[in-house]
């Protein structure tokens, strides 16, 4: 490779990685001005960050809805985990007929917007009055969340060498035995993965909590919008608002990074 | 013995995907209306009828077939160039593996709010260059012709990397040796490209473009947050115009309707996407 053509890769690189940040920047510097200095043009690069906005919210209604965003996705997070992992376990071990149909059946749900299940649900919801409710949200994230969990454990066990179960059926230890004590910690790594992942797609949901919540059980992302109209477009409040949600994303997405594609194509077709 | 491990999650399953979906389907079969609790019988295919004549709900399947070309076209081109400048320069890639995942993490809400913020005249550091630069500076969100474009930005900004850095995984695990052999060949950089490199990746590409184009269908959030589906029905994809249908103007059976057609339109979409690459794929 000759110098000239790397050092044209190290500029169009710089110039990517600037595009790419740059949004995420604009929004974030955005939260640390005060109210009329967010939007003075040309932009001062010379201010007094001021976390005001953030103080702002602290005191107000967002730090409830923020709670909804930690409680629903966790919650969700450890039920997908709970269900889904002896199933991509099993999957990995062993081969069930019904497994191209659940595969065909989990691409088929991975079509659907989320206005699919949005519907029957919100009927359904409406009938058990379970809207409005942090369960009720995170009884609709297992509709992504669990097929999820499922083929990404069984990609993460197939890792694990049968060996070691093996030997231990030998000395007489049953498939329980052998799939908590011995596959499940050589999976951790890929548990953590799967968590992570799960969690953030709960985090992120829109959708859903814009359908089924109403003010008690409200998300972040729902309230962020909520406060948008109400507000009078205070931008400073919202730009803080929006780095408060982005944050744990990006900082949880940077320890998966290398299986942040795989998650996204979870149950996907293979050549 | 296995399959008490899968039958928990097996049940759960069937309860929070199949069900509904029946039930989505039933529904799409009544005259449903949320402000009517009594409207809930069986109408045949009323609500097919009508969307069949509905004028609203054709432009939104135009709107959704533009959108989802322009956002999957240009999130393969730049994703797949970006790919092969990087393929093979180690130095840069542990840094733009780390960047480039951050557009595609965020919350919809928030890539949603940055670019409405920067479509928004006055306010944006964007119509400012703009300005500088002596270059119009439009109000995006308001011209009903540039409005969607706005939108194409924003979800093109989110998911180029996505596509990126799944072509670059895979060409990084490209057999060399019929690369070497070519060139010793005398074959050109473009003939290796265009007769050995997009062979080998034809399966990965395929999943890519599968991927983004079943996500461009349930585009929400942008258009919710940036257009509202405006100006006039200008950004209206059909999932928007579902969602009007179901929540603003309480006909549940006719938002059904409208959902069951797109999810059957996607299916077959991606039935035939997976044809046109030939046969050659199986469901993992």
């Amino acid at each position: 490779m000759s110098n000239r053509s790397s050092a044209w890769t190290a500029t169009i690189t710089t110039l990517l990685i600037v595009v790419v940040l740059c949004p995420v920047f604009f929004i974030v510097q955005m939260s640390v001005r005060s109210g009329l200095e967010a939007f003075r043009m040309p932009p001062t690069l010379l201010f007094t960050p001021t976390l005001q906005n953030y103080a702002d919210l602290v005191e107000s209604k967002f730090v409830r809805s923020l709670m909804n965003s930690t409680v629903t996705a966790t919650s969700t997070t450890i039920l997908a985990l709970l269900l889904g992992v002896p199933a991509g376990y099993a999957f990995s071990r062993a081969r069930f007929r019904a497994q191209r149909v659940v595969s065909l059946w989990t691409l088929t749900t991975r079509m659907a917007p989320p206005i699919a299940f949005g519907i029957p649900f919100f009927l359904i919801y409406k009938d058990l009055g379970l809207i409005d409710t942090r369960i009720g949200l995170v009884i609709i994230y297992l509709t992504f969340n669990l097929s999820l969990v499922i083929w990404m454990m069984r990609a993460f066990f197939d890792g694990v060498p049968r060996s070691l179960e093996e030997a231990a059926y030998i000395d007489g230890a049953g498939i329980t035995t052998a799939f908590v004590k011995i596959a499940l910690p050589l999976a951790a790594p890929g548990l953590a993965t799967t968590a992570i992942f799960t969690f953030l797609l709960a985090w992120n949901d829109f959708f859903y909590s814009l359908l089924l919540t109403r003010s008690e059980a409200i998300t972040a992302p729902v309230a962020i919008v909520n406060f948008m109209n109400y507000e009078s477009w205070e931008w400073g409040k919202v730009a803080a608002a929006a780095t408060m949600i982005m944050l744990p994303v990006v900082a949880l997405s940077v320890v998966v990074r290398k299986y942040i594609v795989r998650g996204l194509t979870a149950g996907a077709v293979k050549g | 013995m296995f399959v008490a491990f899968v039958v928990p999650a097996a049940s759960v399953l069937l309860l929070v995907t199949v069900l509904p979906l029946i039930y989505l389907v039933v529904t799409s079969f009544t005259p449903l209306d949320m402000t009517n609790p009594g409207s809930l019988r069986w109408a045949g295919l009323s609500n097919y009828r009508q969307l069949a004549a509905d004028g609203r709900f054709w432009s939104s399947v135009w709107v959704q077939a533009k959108l989802s070309f322009w956002t999957v076209t240009l999130q393969m081109g730049i994703g797949f160039a970006i790919a092969l400048l990087l393929n093979g320069r180690m130095r840069f890639l542990e840094l733009v593996r780390a960047t480039f995942i951050v557009p595609m993490v965020l919350p919809p809400v928030v890539v949603a709010l940055i670019w409405k913020i920067l479509f928004t005249p006055d306010v944006s550091i964007l119509d400012w260059t703009l300005g500088v630069l002596g270059l119009p500076q439009p109000a995006w969100l308001a011209d009903p012709s540039l409005a969607l474009w706005a939108v194409i930005v924003a979800d093109v900004w989110e998911w180029f990397p996505f596509v990126m850095l799944m072509l670059l995984s895979a060409l990084q695990m490209l057999p060399t040796e019929p690369l070497e052999a070519a060139r010793l060949d005398g074959a050109s950089r473009w003939q290796v490209l265009r007769c050995i490199t997009l062979p080998l990746l034809k399966p990965t590409i395929v999943v890519a473009v599968l991927f983004r184009l079943i996500d461009s269908v349930k585009a929400f959030p942008h258009i919710f947050i940036m257009t509202g589906g405006g100006p006039g029905t200008a950004t209206e994809v059909t999932n928007f115009y579902a969602y009007l249908q179901g929540f603003s103007y309480t006909y549940i059976g006719y938002s059904s309707a409208i959902i069951v057609v797109m999810l059957l339109a996607t299916l077959l979409m991606s039935l035939g996407v997976l044809a046109a690459a030939g046969g050659e794929f199986d469901v993992e």
